[in-house]
């Protein structure tokens, strides 16, 4: 970068629109990947949980070692398994969601009144339907609350993933280090955030139309 | 509303122990249909896992309880539960669903069809005295204490059930509304016929309510008569001070003016300045009023006619002769 080199040249943000929408949609593919088989991941390990408290220790212990790899050696790890492919990305994206998906979502149907449990089942619901209709909709607000800290962590972690030549929005970021040049740094990283942002509203909106009696006068 | 039965409820020694300890112990009573029986004790007594054990949310270790002559233990408890009213005392309704969703749980469950279901939580929100148009698309958190204990009781007739279980429905509720809500239950009890086992600890709740009151005490049935039974004669010592040192007045309360025998020969003139009554007054309530006019006697009328006088000898004998039978 020289001194006289503005920050951002406007002309090159100019000419790459084409790759910067590219690179947005595969910042959204990688993120909404990651966190959709780690909602799967995530609820299958919530489950067993709940019905099975003994299992939730050991779950927790399993998603928190995974939480605390650090992510560039996590990938550097895989590589040599899985090679430089989305795979790679996938597993180390999806790991650092589980967490605190399981948790909220334990805590989540844990936080349900034992009396409308109660209710539930002496009136004939069965466990089954317990779970799906009443304890699912009723936790669905700690849910949520896991599901926007999960897409933010993940949104950062996909430029990290640009090192294996993945990124989405990482890839200007890495581009914009290795050449100096600051306009595809900024779009990187402004971009990321600025999807971050994007994305946490989109959620609290999904969240607001799915639980319409949070919200009462 | 069509002429339903409750159902006749019968429990036979039934047992429940939770390893050493015996929480319920051969617990034996028999509920006649369309009748109230009121399980009433301290915490602990096990009027709770007796309750709970009807609709087989606890499970018996011991004994059989028929309903209606069939054993609970041989059927479905899913299919169980679903003839069989229940409400708890926090009510329990679903904060997700509004009040229509909430009182229409049974109907789904059974799998009625969308209208029938709407046209009976209508009809349900009107017998519970909540109007149809402003409550349907309520939360429960939208309202009212009263309010949320009337769903709960709409939620549990929604499928006509023969037999309704409460445990301490209206125990969550202040005073006023809760005499207002045991007033409606009560109306509407007698109106539909519904048998109903109710759990309280609360004596004055059970002699209101009770047709009749099975008195719990460390598991075991001390003494299982109707109220005014109850309180005329306590089976031991414990159900005497349960039931309280004012049981006198208590039963006072059971009686109204217009059911016991008047004293016709006090001329109306004579009872110039003393209370008048109407025949619904409790005796308990006559007896207050003459006692805050200074006056031995009080007149009952109804409407403009002279029924004859209540006095405090005659109160005071049907106490004693009460107690001598």
């Amino acid at each position: 970068m020289t001194p006289d080199e503005p920050l951002v040249r406007w002309d090159w943000v100019a000419n790459h629109t084409g790759k910067i929408g590219f690179r947005v949609g595969e910042h959204l593919e990688l993120t909404a990947i990651a966190v959709g088989v780690g909602l799967v991941i995530a609820f299958a390990l919530a489950f067993a949980a709940v019905r099975l408290p003994a299992l939730y220790p050991p779950i927790t212990l399993f998603t928190g070692i995974l939480y605390t790899i650090p992510s560039l050696a996590l990938f550097a790890f895989l590589v040599p398994y899985t090679g430089i492919s989305l795979l790679t990305a996938e597993i180390g994206l999806v790991s650092y969601t589980l967490l605190i998906l399981v948790r909220n979502i334990v805590s989540g149907i844990r936080s349900v009144p034992s009396e409308v449990r109660d209710a539930a089942l002496g009136m004939g619901y069965t466990p089954r339907a317990i779970l799906w209709r009443i304890e699912l909709p009723l936790a669905l607000g700690v849910i949520f609350a896991g599901i926007r800290v999960a897409t933010i962590t993940t949104i950062g972690l996909v430029t990290v993933t640009a090192l294996i030549g993945e990124g989405g929005l990482g890839y200007f970021i890495l581009l914009g280090m290795q050449q100096l040049f600051s306009t595809p740094l900024l779009v990187g990283a402004i971009g990321s955030i600025a999807f971050a942002i994007v994305a946490d509203a989109a959620l609290v909106l999904l969240q607001r139309a799915l639980t319409p009696w949070t919200r009462l006068a | 509303m069509a002429e339903r039965r409750g159902a006749t409820v019968e429990l036979r020694a039934v047992t429940k122990r939770y390893g050493e300890t015996v929480a319920v112990n051969e617990l034996s009573f028999t509920v006649p249909a369309g009748r109230i029986c009121v399980l009433v004790g301290p915490s602990g007594c096990g009027k709770t896992t007796s309750l709970r054990m009807v609709n087989r949310l606890i499970e018996p270790t011991a004994g059989e309880i028929l309903i209606d002559g069939q054993n609970v233990l041989t059927e479905e408890p899913t299919a169980l539960r679903r003839r069989i009213g229940y409400v708890i005392q926090q009510t329990g309704l679903f904060p997700h669903q509004t009040v229509a969703d909430n009182i229409a749980t049974v109907p789904r469950l059974l799998g009625w069809a969308s209208e029938r279901i709407a046209a009976r939580v209508e009809e349900l929100l009107r017998l519970v005295g909540l109007d149809p148009e402003r409550m349907r698309r309520r939360y429960p958190a939208q309202l009212s204490g009263g309010e949320r204990q009337r769903v709960g009781v709409a939620r549990a007739m929604a499928a006509e059930p023969p037999l309704m279980l409460m445990d301490e429905p209206f125990g969550a509720v202040d005073p006023i509304v809760r005499t207002r809500l045991q007033d409606e239950f009560l109306n509407l009890q007698r109106t539909l016929g519904i048998t109903v086992i109710f759990v309280t600890h609360d004596i004055d709740e059970a002699i209101k309510l009770g047709d009749r009151v099975a008195v719990m005490r460390a598991g075991r049935l001390v003494q299982y008569s109707p109220p005014a039974e109850l309180l005329a004669h306590p089976a031991d010592d414990f159900v005497a001070q349960f039931v309280g040192h004012d049981r006198a007045l208590k039963r006072l309360g059971l009686l109204t003016v217009g059911g016991i025998e008047l004293d016709r020969s006090i001329d109306r003139g004579r009872l110039d300045g003393a209370p008048t009554l109407s025949p619904a007054t409790s005796v308990r309530d006559a007896l207050a009023a003459m006692l805050v006019a200074d006056a031995r006697a009080a007149a009952v009328v109804d409407g403009d006619r002279y029924l004859g006088a209540i006095t405090l000898p005659a109160i005071g004998r049907m106490l004693r002769g009460d107690d001598a039978t």
